[in-house]
């Protein structure tokens, strides 16, 4: 009788043990949905691949230091503000097409790409490592929720997320302060070009003024990305309150900066009448698509406003 | 095909009524656009100006440019074509299917990608010094073989020219991505975004050019006839093509410089020309001019209000309107000579 | 009898020199890429005999990527070819008179309109589409009781300067994240290519370009002349129509999957020219190694010049093929 007991207890022991190493192994093996399927990820990843800007941009916001990267649309090869927590990381390419096998030479377990640009290289590359896309490069909170799943650090994407609101929060409050009855503002974004100008409807820092409760002019609403803008006489379109305007910094492009403002057209927009045209960093702007460029668009919006944090 | 006028006092009636066709429509460019303004205030502007007054401004800035690029643009290159037509012997020359246009662009993406993109001034020299190039190239591979400059291999030999410079442009437009959608407008010909004051050197060369061409007109009526005629007839020959050649250059650079790549203007208008005038250079050289600046101003009016505020670039507009009428010629068989 | 035995030697001796030189640079192209593997490995590697570490390098990075780029260049050259005999003029090639821009103005209205919604597996199917509907709409403006060769390729001419700028206005109206990816697509190339995409594209191989080798009695009796053609007994005007057909179907099957790259249907038939002068027999078959030899020699530059970019093959076919071209003419000058 007592053998049978300790049988049993030994059996129980070890079936206890059995089970919850089982789940240890089984939650090592995650699988991560995103815009082409299911991916199995196993444990956390350290060797990454980001094949677009912001994932990049996350990836440092996360801290961790890809091993491979794409090469920036400006200040090439890596955008400044990236530029020392991204020493020594190697280049695959361009986003548009990134090099697969310098990729594959990185010996990677885990590639982030979008779907908007590698959808037809997925298969590719989910022979090289677990593969997750993301549908755009520009949905920076998706993109931080999605690497947090991917790297398994999930906490640590939720705390950037809750961080990101909070300062949103907070610059909500003290505009409302600031303006009081005047807000929310009606702002256009505009880029200045060598050939032409464009308004941007919707998009990266559409969204993210979206979220700190500034408005866009009722002919901006559409859904489109916005309009190329080649002539003058086309300036009243980009009118409203506020101007945040980016642009590159070339001899081509701030002379067509010079003309277009110069425009008697120019002057009549209420923007420029109230001395609200602010130039801001077009890589924070436009280009970076990230979180960390999020918050950098976010520091210029207090500086322009003047308020303090 | 006859052409329908026969003597100098209809020649000359109708191309009155084309200039006065001409005027009205430069006062509708200046009217006419994403602001409606009314043409009395148009004339206001020139006659009663008023600084503070918006209107005036926009048609004495944007609109006047405009328009007078497309002037120049428009009949530069319908003479371009014309001269063409005679240098080639061939009813399908035009500086778009020789590749001019590919050619002054190659030069302006090549030197934007590696000296960034150049201002509007240089751009000029730049597109002229690229439509030269093209020129020459595309005469010299057509003239390598016993039977030299046959109007085929001219046609083909510049369609080739025109894919080599077209994929070399794709090829640094893609590696240097930033750039490309800084200079797409460009590509694709545009009458807007360029001060008069930047147009204004190219001026005297055109006006040698014209100039020039009509003085030669005489001699290319022989040239006509046939080679061998004329020099049997103790024409100079080689000078002639040579003059008539830097002449289509002058033009043709210019109105790629001024607007960008335009097409068709140069292949249709000649006929149009051709249709009340036949094949005399001298009226021909005029109506070519008038009737090109006419259509160029008309298809850039129709490009700004389609699809307000954006505007169709005004080579797709030229393309589309070009492209039925080039058929149209293909199959009727034009010919050069009556 | 010697003189022809001579000439037969030479022209076996031009033949293996192709073979070898095809073998050359297949072995290089899977050779060279970011990761050097010497031949030997290469050989290795295809006998089972070395390690299988470069299996993904080599099957599925390389390997199909290769073949891609020499069976397009074939399918370009063979198509190239057939239409300089059907047109009669040895300066057209399916990218100056609009084939090519057919395919390419599909592919783009699909990149720029439909992608987003149904993937980009349907690109391909897009391209060929455009092909044939623009290639049915020059062959329509064309005949006027029948086809003339000179009229087919100036009404080509004109349509591929109109549909030039049909893409044009789309790339520059396109929402701004397909601008740069058409952009790319037009230049032409073979980035990418899995082993799906091959296989898709292999029927349209093994279907044409047999059927090419049986046209080339046709070929022959065509590069006379129509009227001496037509006294042989050719029906010019069928002939004309099916050859077109397998000229359309092969340029537009091959941008479909390899994307805009031109000029390979213009030069490599006259490489192939200078080869053998013999029947059309021979001639299709050389141009379609010749093709391949330059698209994958074009490809293998393309991605290994500038590190880690890797730059579309397009590019270097018109650096290769231009100069040389040029020099053809000249070089063949007075046979022109």
């Amino acid at each position: 009788m007592k053998d049978i007991k300790n049988y049993i207890v030994i059996l129980s022991v070890f079936l206890v043990l059995a089970i919850s190493f089982s789940n240890l192994v089984m939650a090592e093996t995650r699988i991560v949905k995103h815009a082409m399927g299911e991916t199995e990820i196993n444990g956390t990843p350290k060797r990454i691949v980001t094949l677009y800007q912001g994932a990049t941009d996350t990836a440092v916001a996360m801290g961790i230091k890809p091993v491979g990267i794409v090469e920036s649309w400006v200040e090439k090869p890596v955008y400044k503000y990236l530029r020392d927590d991204l020493e020594n990381v190697k280049q695959v390419g361009l986003e548009t097409q990134p090099n697969l096998e310098e990729i594959n030479k990185l010996n990677p377990d885990l590639i982030i790409a979008s779907k908007m640009r590698h959808e037809d290289i997925y298969n590719l590359l989910s022979q090289i490592a677990p593969t997750v896309m993301e549908e755009n490069v520009f949905r920076y909170r998706e993109t931080v929720k999605l690497m947090g799943e991917a790297l398994n650090k999930q906490s640590k994407a939720q705390r950037i997320l809750k961080n990101w609101d909070q300062r949103v929060n907070d610059f909500n409050k003290k505009i409302k302060k600031k303006i009081q009855d005047d807000w929310p503002i009606k702002v256009s974004v505009l880029n200045f070009r060598a050939d032409h100008a464009r308004i941007y409807y919707s998009g990266y820092a559409g969204r993210i003024l979206n979220e700190l409760g500034f408005e866009r002019p009722d002919k901006h609403k559409k859904d489109i990305w916005g309009v190329k803008l080649t002539s003058k006489e086309s300036i009243p379109e980009m009118n409203s309150e506020a101007f945040f305007i980016f642009m590159s910094d070339n001899e081509a492009v701030n002379n067509t900066y010079k003309e277009w403002t110069s425009h008697p057209l120019w002057k009549n927009l209420d923007a420029v009448k109230n001395d609200q045209v602010f130039e801001v960093d077009q890589v924070a702007w436009n280009m970076a698509g990230g979180i960390k460029s999020a918050h950098i668009m976010l520091d210029q919006l207090y500086d322009h406003f003047e308020l303090d944090e | 095909m006859k052409h329908i006028l026969r003597n100098k006092k209809d020649k000359f009636n109708i191309l009155l009524i084309l200039i006065s066709l001409l005027f009205i429509v430069i006062i509708l460019s200046l009217a006419i656009g994403q602001n409606f303004i009314s043409v009395r205030t148009v004339f206001e502007a020139f006659f009663d100006y008023d600084q503070d007054s918006t209107r005036h401004l926009i048609i004495r800035t944007t609109r006047v440019s405009r328009t007078v690029i497309a002037l120049i643009a428009g009949s530069g290159l319908a003479v371009a074509g014309a001269l063409m037509q005679a240098l080639t012997s061939n009813p399908l020359a035009a500086p778009g299917i020789f590749g001019l246009n590919s050619g002054a662009v190659f030069i302006l993406v090549g030197f934007a990608a590696i000296f960034g993109t150049p201002s509007m001034s240089i751009n000029i020299w730049l597109a002229f010094i690229g439509a030269l190039l093209a020129g020459l190239l595309v005469y010299f591979i057509a003239s390598i073989g016993k039977r030299g400059l046959s109007p085929l291999k001219m046609i083909l030999a510049g369609a080739a020219v025109t894919a080599f410079f077209h994929s070399f442009t794709q090829g640094l437009l893609v590696i240097n991505q930033e750039s490309l959608e800084s200079v797409l407008f460009w590509l694709s010909g545009s009458t807007a975004g360029r001060d008069l004051k930047m147009i204004l050197p190219l001026l005297p060369f055109i006006l040698f050019a014209v100039v020039l061409s009509l003085i030669l007109a005489k001699d290319i009526n022989i040239l006509l006839i046939g080679e061998d005629m004329a020099s049997g007839l103790g024409q100079k020959t080689l000078v002639i093509k040579i003059l008539l050649g830097l002449s289509i250059v002058i033009l043709a650079g210019s109105s790629v410089a001024a607007a960008g790549a335009i097409s068709f203007i140069g292949l249709i208008v000649p006929h149009i020309g051709r249709f009340f005038v036949g094949n005399n250079y001298y009226w021909l050289i005029i109506y070519t001019f008038i009737i090109g600046a006419l259509l160029l101003l008309l298809a850039d009016l129709i490009a700004r209000i389609i699809i307000m505020p954006q505007e169709i670039p005004i080579g797709v507009m030229t393309a589309f309107m070009g492209a039925p009428f080039f058929v149209y010629i293909v199959r009727r068989g034009f010919k050069v000579h009556d | 009898m010697i003189d022809k035995l001579k000439s037969v030697n030479k022209e076996t001796l031009n033949l293996l020199g192709l073979i070898v030189l095809l073998l050359i640079i297949f072995i290089l192209s899977l050779s060279f890429g970011s990761s050097f593997i010497s031949p030997l490995d290469v050989f290795k590697h295809f006998f089972k005999l070395g390690q299988s570490q470069y299996n993904f390098t080599i099957n599925t990075l390389r390997l199909p990527r290769t073949l891609m780029a020499f069976l397009v260049g074939a399918a370009l050259s063979v198509s190239g070819l057939i239409l300089q005999v059907n047109i009669k003029n040895p300066l057209a090639s399916p990218d100056i008179i609009g084939i090519t821009g057919g395919a390419s103005a599909g592919a783009i209205i699909y990149l720029s309109f439909f992608s987003s919604r149904l993937g980009i597996s349907g690109l391909p199917f897009a391209a060929i589409l455009g092909a044939a509907l623009i290639s049915l709409l020059i062959y329509i403006l064309a005949w006027q009781k029948g086809v003339s060769s000179i009229r087919l390729v100036l009404i080509g001419i004109g349509i591929a300067a109109a549909i030039d700028a049909l893409v044009t206005m789309i790339i520059v109206f396109s929402p701004i994240s397909t601008t740069v990816q058409s952009y790319v697509w037009l230049t032409g190339s073979i980035y990418g290519t899995n082993w799906d995409e091959l296989f898709q594209f292999l029927p349209w191989i093994f279907i044409f370009i047999p059927l090419s080798f049986t046209f080339h009695k046709s070929l022959n009796l065509l590069s006379l002349g129509d009227k001496i053609a037509a006294s042989l007994g050719l029906n010019i005007q069928i002939n004309r129509l099916l050859l077109m057909i397998i000229s359309v179907a092969l340029a537009g099957s091959s941008v479909a999957y390899a994307g805009g790259i031109s000029f390979i249907g213009l030069i490599a038939p006259h490489m192939a020219r200078k080869i053998t002068n013999r029947s059309y027999f021979h001639l299709i078959f050389i141009s379609a190694i010749t093709g391949g030899i330059l698209l994958m020699g074009a490809d293998l530059i393309a991605r290994t010049v500038f590190l880690p970019l890797d730059l579309p093959a397009g590019i270097f076919v018109s650096g290769i093929g231009a100069p040389f071209f040029i020099y053809l003419l000249y070089k063949n000058r007075n046979n022109f």
